[in-house]
């Protein structure tokens, strides 16, 4: 089916969904740090694969994805693996930071707010609350750890 | 060696050192990090598998390329390495934005 991969990378998405939206991990809602992040990665790592195909390191099943190729005949599943597995590789990231800070805000009596102000009691990378990329914070944001 | 052997043991190294001589985010002293690579791991073995199953395999790999050791199910040793190093520079770079005041020292 030549759909199987681009259901594959769809499935992936889907199932992170609950971690930006339930949980907040507020990685798909700061689109411009997570185009600096990405970009890199998709360079990289997207010439790696170009080097692996060109060097017969590894090739696609032509019945399981789309046909659609991109310069350099690197199938368009592939771009989208390199944009994909790096955003639930955040949305991980993310959540787990979130429930590591939600439980030492447990621990502090504060879960509350800590669950309200995601970092304000205490943020797993040292107590910083997830900020919108480039923001500026101001000293009095840091409440450091309870 | 192996190319792609070789070139995942390059890429792990290049990504281990971009972290520690560039970015320094102090990523590998945060315990969220080996948490969500313990996780992230755990679903490419699903991810993976699936791509690489030799009864209808989505991506085909030339042998005499890799050490030739699929574990588990049918997965190239190497897609380990490649993983572990795309997400860790991927998580890296997004620390480096989110967090720029970080300082290298001191992680949680």
């Amino acid at each position: 089916m030549h759909g199987e991969y681009l259901l594959l990378l769809a499935a992936c998405l889907v199932i992170t969904l609950p971690l930006e939206f339930i949980l907040g991990a507020r990685v798909h809602r700061r689109p411009r740090a997570l185009l600096l992040a990405l970009l890199p990665v998709l360079l990289v790592f997207g010439a790696w694969d170009l080097l692996g195909i060109h060097r017969g390191h590894w090739w696609y099943e032509a019945s399981r994805i789309s046909g659609v190729h991109l310069p350099g005949s690197i199938p368009l599943e592939e771009v989208l693996f390199f944009l994909v597995i790096p955003i639930c590789a955040l949305l991980t990231l993310e959540g787990v930071s979130r429930v590591l800070g939600l439980l030492r805000a447990w621990r502090a009596g504060e879960l509350a707010r800590e669950w309200r102000e995601p970092g304000a009691v205490s943020g797993v990378f040292q107590g910083s609350r997830p900020t919108d990329a480039g923001a500026v914070r101001l000293p009095s944001e840091r409440t450091g750890d309870a | 060696m192996p190319e792609y052997t070789l070139l995942t043991v390059l890429g792990l190294v290049l990504v281990v050192l971009l972290e520690l001589l560039v970015l320094r985010t102090g990523i590998f002293r945060s315990l969220a990090y080996w948490l969500s690579m313990a996780i992230i791991m755990g679903f490419q073995v699903l991810v993976d598998g699936w791509l690489t199953k030799l009864h209808a395999p989505i991506v085909l790999y030339e042998e005499s390329q890799t050490l030739g050791i699929r574990f588990p199910f049918d997965i190239p040793i190497e897609d380990f390495g490649f993983g572990a190093a795309m997400v860790t520079m991927t998580m890296a770079l997004w620390l480096k934005v989110t967090r720029p005041e970080r300082a290298p020292r001191g992680a949680a």
